[in-house]
């Protein structure tokens, strides 16, 4: 790796001003899992100047339940969350998301707060030493169109209509499903909205914000989340779809959905038509079916990625089922 | 806290990065933020403990946790396979963590407790033994990210049964494929750990009988060992 | 000549029969052991790789890389490079210490080649500089500095089209007129008469297959150390065969005398063939040597992980076959073509198994062999895999096409060389075999492991409670270990404790094969296993085959073996004769009034068979050595302590294996391999629940070994089936997937249980009746998942490795 400042911030105020000082140049490292490799295989045109260490920050690794809310702390290792019985107990679909992520070691490493602000997964994007300089580093064009995009985008592209690199993170779908909220050294942002594409961007971040920690209301009484995820083998994978749902039911009848998929689009995609397709009915195979038609109904998938979209199907479908009462 | 716009300031607090224009604001700055905190140390020294040793090293920033105890400290079982966090062959604990020394950077590591491959084999722990006695190898490049990893879980699972052993080894990559003979010598192991906690000295010339070869058969046997035992 | 001698002589010559001189009783030799030999140092990481040596002063080398697929160098500015601070030397492709060809290939004796071409003939390729400096960071850092104007040209990557595009030649250097490379050269396997068969045939059928390019992934990255001392050279290689990288490194340079090169052959990072046997292999070496000479420090070059992905396995490419069969499931006729891409070894016909171990009479395949702008293909676990794919591939076609049980078309046509099981058992018979039928043995057991009566069904028909598909799948071939080879180890009786070492060239690639050399040592000795020892000789002064030169215990076992026959007798004869003949007198022997052939040694005790109290350690008859050294003791003048004779044997074995075309030895042993598969409709997932090995090796050495290579082989298998696959991206020809998330290699979740069932008919050419099992199993597997996918679901998917996209597709569900 090129040489870089480190910099152990002490405070959230002092990573913010270290942002600052370095004007775009200085990168936050929480459990460095996704930037050092980055950085290791050059994929970028510009290097970090500078790394802030968040680790240094005192109470940010926590897991907080009160008056019904979970608060849980930026620096929260995903291995803690899986672990959490009250997480597992009432927000299954994220304690599960965090099980399923990566590898144990890299659970024992990654944060929540990384796993949401995690860079894009694409090929091209990420081939050694830059060696596409594509529409996410600011170039004129996405490779993985003309080129193999058997793991992209199946919902069209982003940036000037082009970037088809997918989210990868896993608890961001079962965060959107819980409606979670993103705290940060500026506001509390819904998990939905937290996600954008831009050149060099994968959140509506500010270039001085931070995520500090991440609420999440406890689901009611009569609602359960579930947490489901594709990937080629069974351990140390990027999921090829992973989807989460949150489903309250009365009487019987599904009164409020939250579905959603990810590593389908260029970030997390809330299955809103699934969701509407699923309202007001009981989940049985039947409906489930039919929502997991709903929720792809908009797919475009690329010429290498159409199974994606069955998939994406079969996930929407089996997390509903395990929401049944 | 001020956050200073100008990036050519000269003064930097060595306590919290913050940059000051003149030696005498900065001055102010530590007298009234910092007064009563120990002098900070030098820049790029860090204080570690490993295998219970301390440690006192200069690293630069760009060193990773893995460079600094393979190449500086010469603690060589710490093997570098895939050198992104993919494989596990790299392992250490740190503060009972199982993590990767590739994807950690060694100024980050200031002040922690680390235990590595070389530690557990000093220490006697009788992973050793079993992962020779049921070949739990093939190559060996692998290897001691394997026991690190078994160790890390023992610690915190001491009756880890197959599926668990399973999981906690889902990070670890074996080119050579010897995975099935892990669970075995894992548990093997947990057994003796369990009723040798402080260790037991390896004989030199092992003459155990190894023909009990089945996770089955081990546990059946370590079940009536502990019986016997307990 | 003594009888040992003359045993050694005779079986020298003639390994093409049964072992004459098999031991009565084995004590080590099938067990468990207690420990394996390098099972401490391994487990408590203290074994010494290559990656990991550092020498004082020592220079760290990386090469620059082709951007492209195809290009070449016209021009190169290195000058900023060369001034990044710890920049020591940066090595061009037009310096004069380079030549424009070099010997480097540390494998096989191969042409020489450019050691620092100028010519990238595929992305990512080591070309026109490499830079030392003091750390590898400063190094790569410097290689982004060096400026390089590339004449970029024309690329192919499909090995399909290869042929045909006479637009995109991918090496003109080298095959400057077509990209089939083998036209008229080894290109054509030919057994009786096909349109003959056909006609015979009651069902004819084609079909196609194809195998996308893997590789070998050796956990250690291809690396060296070079240092001079002197004129003398000393290096630290990764190589399978470190007696050719000596002998590679002795024409360098205008020639280097053996006596003044020192080569090291630390633990390697298992390579599986793989990089080691490409045609540049030692080319790191060489240009880490002109530098450690133009900068007088040691050299240590290397690749990064993504630089060991280029290359990948034989197998690579497209498969077409015609078959003819009876209803009753006789095959008739197979008519084969392929066309495979980059191999450096094009001698391996994709069918050649049908004629190795079975009855078909005719056959005909023809093998097209392509050049493609990618890394080369070398025998990657091994040259077999692309005739264990065709194999596996024609025989569940033929069983799914007529109806019949897999098992029973296996049997159905079991022989060899167009023969039957008749001619078969003749020739097991004539070359003093027990006549066993290895593979209805192999069958056998492993249905009944895997319940495969009951559980067998018509491909399609069994929905699982869960909702998945259930899927049997079932293959076959013989076993081998069959190189030709020799080898030459030596025993020595330690002084003072009597405790033996084997001194044998040093190639550790993790089979564990020094335990069973210490095996078959201590059973021929009559020692204690713990008494026993494999001294590695890092200097490959001695030679051995090494184990993943497909071939170990039937060379290396004779030698060893006939050392230790020597030494037995050399020791009995020690006990029985006068020792330490000097002025003084001698002293008398050990049992004074025994021949040696009354004498035998049981747990490193020898003793007068007739009376058995009647006996001595070991360690008593070699005395303790004094100040002296063992030959002169005053002390104890008197005693009996001291003899003269240093108990020493050397033993060796040359063997012309089935590949010599003129020394023809039948294969008898047989491997049968089941599979359990869960397929799920609505994802394409396939959850392997459970694999079932039968393998005949003849004789069992180290059973622990052989049941790791079964289990391991079948984990590499399964990953080469589901999901192994090196991605090129089409439009720019770059790699896309080199590491360890992208190309996935299965971890300890992707299979179910393994059962490792060891067959021992004794029915192989080597030591005992040994037959090898490394290679066999990772190389059968991958298209295992073939036919067990086909029984799940009932639809063929013949393309590998059998991804989601594939199976969804095929289930018309994409």
């Amino acid at each position: 790796m090129k040489r870089f400042v480190h910099i152990n911030a002490k405070t959230v105020e002092e990573a913010v001003s270290c942002l600052n000082r370095y004007g775009g140049k200085g990168s936050l490292i929480a459990g460095g899992t996704d930037l050092l490799g980055k950085m290791k295989d050059m994929i970028l045109p510009n290097y970090p100047e500078a790394l802030i260490n968040l680790k240094t920050i005192p109470g940010l690794d926590y897991i907080d339940e009160k008056d019904g809310l979970f608060t849980i702390g930026a620096l929260t290792r995903l291995q803690d969350i899986a672990d959490h019985p009250a997480l597992k107990d009432r927000c299954y679909a994220l304690a599960e998301a965090a099980r399923r992520t990566a590898s144990p070691h890299l659970r024992e490493m990654g944060t929540l707060a990384g796993n949401i602000c995690q860079d894009i997964r694409c090929w091209y994007y990420r081939n050694e030493n830059n060696r596409f300089p594509c529409l996410r580093k600011g170039g004129g064009r996405c490779y993985a169109i003309d080129g193999d995009n058997r793991y992209h985008s199946i919902f069209g592209g982003s940036v000037k209509k082009g970037c088809y690199a997918v989210h990868p993170s896993d608890t961001a779908p079962a965060l959107i499903a819980l409606n979670a909220k993103i705290i940060t050294s500026k506001r509390s942002i819904k998990a939905e909205d937290f996600f954008k594409v831009g050149v060099k961007t994968t959140t509506i971040l500010d270039s001085d914000e931070i995520v500090t920690g991440i609420q999440i209301r406890k689901p009611e009484n009569g609602s359960k989340s579930a947490f489901l995820k594709f990937a080629i083998r069974k351990s140390i994978d990027f999921p090829l779809v992973n989807a989460a749902a949150c489903i309250s039911s009365a009487g019987g009848k599904v009164t409020a959905a939250r579905i959603c998929l990810n590593a389908v689009y260029v970030k997390p995609y809330r299955a809103v038509k699934a969701e509407d397709a699923i309202i007001g009915k009981a989940i049985t195979e039947e409906n489930a079916a039919a929502a997991g038609e709903a929720a792809v109904v908009e797919a475009d998938p690329l010429p290498h990625n159409a199974y994606m979209v069955q998939i994406a199907k079969t996930l929407v479908i089996r997390t509903l089922l395990a929401c049944r009462e | 806290m001020t956050d200073n716009p100008n990036k050519n300031s000269k003064y930097l607090c060595p306590y919290c990065s913050t940059q000051y224009q003149t030696f005498d604001d900065l001055k102010t700055h530590i007298l009234k933020d910092h007064k009563n905190e120990p002098i900070p140390a030098p820049e790029g020294m860090i204080a570690m403990t490993i295998n219970g040793g301390s440690y006192s090293l200069r690293a630069e920033p760009e060193l990773t946790l893995y460079d600094l105890i393979h190449d500086r400290l010469g603690l060589i079982g710490s093997k570098q396979f895939c050198d992104r966090g993919a494989c596990g062959s790299c392992t250490v604990i740190m503060e009972g963590r199982a993590i990767l020394s590739c994807m950690a950077l060694a100024v980050e590591c200031d002040g922690k407790q680390i235990e590595t491959i070389e530690g557990i084999a000093e220490a006697e722990h009788p992973l050793i033994e079993s992962y020779a006695k049921h070949h739990a190898m093939q190559c060996g490049y692998c290897t001691p990210g394997f026991v690190v990893t078994a160790k890390a879980l023992i610690d915190k699972n001491p009756a880890p049964a197959d599926n668990e052993i399973r999981e906690a080894l889902a990070g670890n990559l074996c080119r050579c494929g010897t995975y099935p003979q892990h669970p075995v010598a894992i548990l093997e192991a947990a057994v003796e750990k369990r009723k040798f906690p402080e260790g037991k000295k390896r004989s030199l010339k092992p003459t155990e009988d190894a023909d009990k070869l089945s996770f089955e058969a081990v546990k059946q046997d370590a079940l009536d060992k502990l019986k016997g035992g307990e | 000549m003594g009888s040992e001698e003359q045993t050694r002589m005779e079986e020298m010559f003639d390994n093409l029969r049964a072992d004459k001189y098999p031991l009565k009783e084995y004590t080590y030799i099938g067990k468990r052991i207690p420990r394996r030999i390098d099972g401490v140092v391994k487990a408590a990481g203290q074994a010494v790789y290559t990656m990991d040596v550092q020498l004082p002063g020592m220079l760290h080398m990386r090469f620059l890389t082709s951007p492209y697929p195809h290009a070449k160098i016209k021009n190169m500015d290195t000058g900023k490079a060369e001034k990044l601070p710890g920049v020591r030397t940066v090595l061009r492709y037009d310096d004069p210490e380079i030549p424009e060809f070099a010997p480097i290939s540390g494998h096989t004796p191969t042409a020489d080649e450019p050691p620092l071409p100028r010519i990238a003939h595929f992305q990512g390729e080591e070309v026109g500089a490499a830079v030392a400096a003091d750390t590898e960071t400063i190094a790569e850092q410097a290689l982004t500095l060096i400026k390089t104007d590339w004449e970029e040209r024309p690329f192919n990557l499909d090995t399909e089209a290869a042929p045909l595009q006479d637009t995109a030649i991918a090496n003109l250097e080298m095959y400057p007129d077509s990209n089939h490379i083998n036209e008229g050269l080894l290109d054509v396997l030919e057994l009786g008469d096909v349109e003959k068969g056909f006609a015979e045939a009651d069902k004819i059928f084609e079909f196609k297959s194809f195998r996308r390019l893997h590789t070998w992934v050796g956990p250690e990255r291809p690396c060296g150390v070079i240092k001079w001392n002197g004129d003398c050279i000393e290096a630290w290689v990764k190589q399978q065969r470190p007696h050719i990288a000596k002998r590679v490194i002795s024409k360098w340079f205008g020639g280097i005398p053996m006596n003044q090169i020192q080569v090291h052959c630390l633990s390697q990072g298992a390579s599986f063939g793989g990089w080691s046997q490409t045609n540049w292999n030692m080319g790191g070496h060489y240009c880490a040597a002109v530098i450690a000479r133009r900068t007088g420090r040691p050299v240590k070059w290397t690749f990064n992980r993504r630089e060991d992905f280029y290359g990948g396995s034989m197998d690579e490419g497209a498969y077409f076959y015609k078959v003819g069969a009876k209803e009753d499931g006789t095959i008739t006729a197979v008519w084969g073509d392929s066309i495979l891409s980059n191999q450096i070894y094009p001698v391996f016909n994709p069918l050649k198994h049908l004629v190795e171990n079975t009855r078909i009479p005719n056959i005909y395949c023809k093998h097209k062999v392509v050049m493609i702008n990618k890394g080369p293909t070398v025998p990657t676990r091994c040259e077999q895999n692309s005739a264990a794919h065709a194999f596996t591939m024609i025989f569940d076609h033929v069983a799914g096409e007529l109806g019949l049980d897999p098992t029973e078309v296996a049997l159905k046509n079991d022989g060899a060389d167009g023969h039957d099981m008749d001619w078969l058992n003749q020739q097991k018979a004539k070359r003093g075999f027990e006549v066993r039928d290895s593979l209805r043995e192999c069958v056998e057991k492993g249905k009944a492991a895997i319940g495969w009566d009951e559980k067998w069904h018509p491909p399609g028909e069994k929905k699982l409670a869960n909702g998945r598909m259930h899927g049997l799948g079932f293959t076959w071939t013989h076993e081998w270990d069959d190189s030709a080879g020799s080898s030459e180890m030596a025993i020595r009786i330690e002084r003072n404790d009597g405790t033996a070492t084997i001194l044998g060239m040093g190639c550790d690639n993790g089979v564990d094969a020094e335990s069973s050399y210490c095996q078959v040592a201590a059973d021929e000795l009559g020692m204690r296993l713990e008494d026993v020892h494999y001294n590695p000789q890092f200097d490959p002064g001695y030679f051995r085959m090494t184990p993943d030169s497909s071939t170990n215990m039937s060379i290396n076992g004779f030698a060893v073996r006939h050392a230790a026959r020597i030494l037995k007798k050399k020791i009995l004869e020690v006990a029985t004769t006068p020792v330490g003949k000097s002025q003084r007198g001698e002293f008398p022997p050990a049992f004074p009034d025994a021949g040696p052939e009354e004498l035998n040694i049981k747990d490193s005790v020898i003793f007068l068979k007739a009376d058995p109290e009647k006996k001595m350690p070991l360690s008593e008859l070699v005395g303790a050595s004094f100040n002296s050294g063992p030959l002169v003791d005053p002390e104890a003048l008197g005693v009996r302590t001291p003899f003269t004779v240093p108990l020493f044997a050397f033993g060796y074995h040359t063997q012309t294996g089935t590949y010599q075309p003129n020394q023809p030895r039948p294969r008898f042993c047989r491997q049968g391999h089941f599979m359990e598969v869960e397929v799920d409709t609505d994802t394409g997932q396939i959850i392997v629940t459970r694999v079932v090995n039968t393998n005949d090796v003849g004789k069992v050495i180290n059973r622990a070994s052989c049941e790791g290579q079964q289990y391991g082989g079948t984990y590499m298998g399964v990953g080469r089936g589901i999901s192994e696959e090196v991605i090129y991206d089409p439009v720019t020809g770059v790699m896309l997937n080199g590491n360890l998330l992208d190309y996935k290699i299965a971890t300890i979740l992707d299979s179910g249980p393994i059962d490792t069932i060891l067959i021992e008919s004794g029915m192989g050419y080597g030591p005992y009746g040994v037959v090898g099992i490394g290679e066999d199993i990772a190389t059968l597997i991958p298209t295992l998942l073939g036919p067990a996918v086909y029984n799940a679901i009932g639809v063929r998917i013949n393309d590998f490795p059998i991804t989601p996209d594939k199976i969804l597709t095929a289930l018309g569900k994409v």
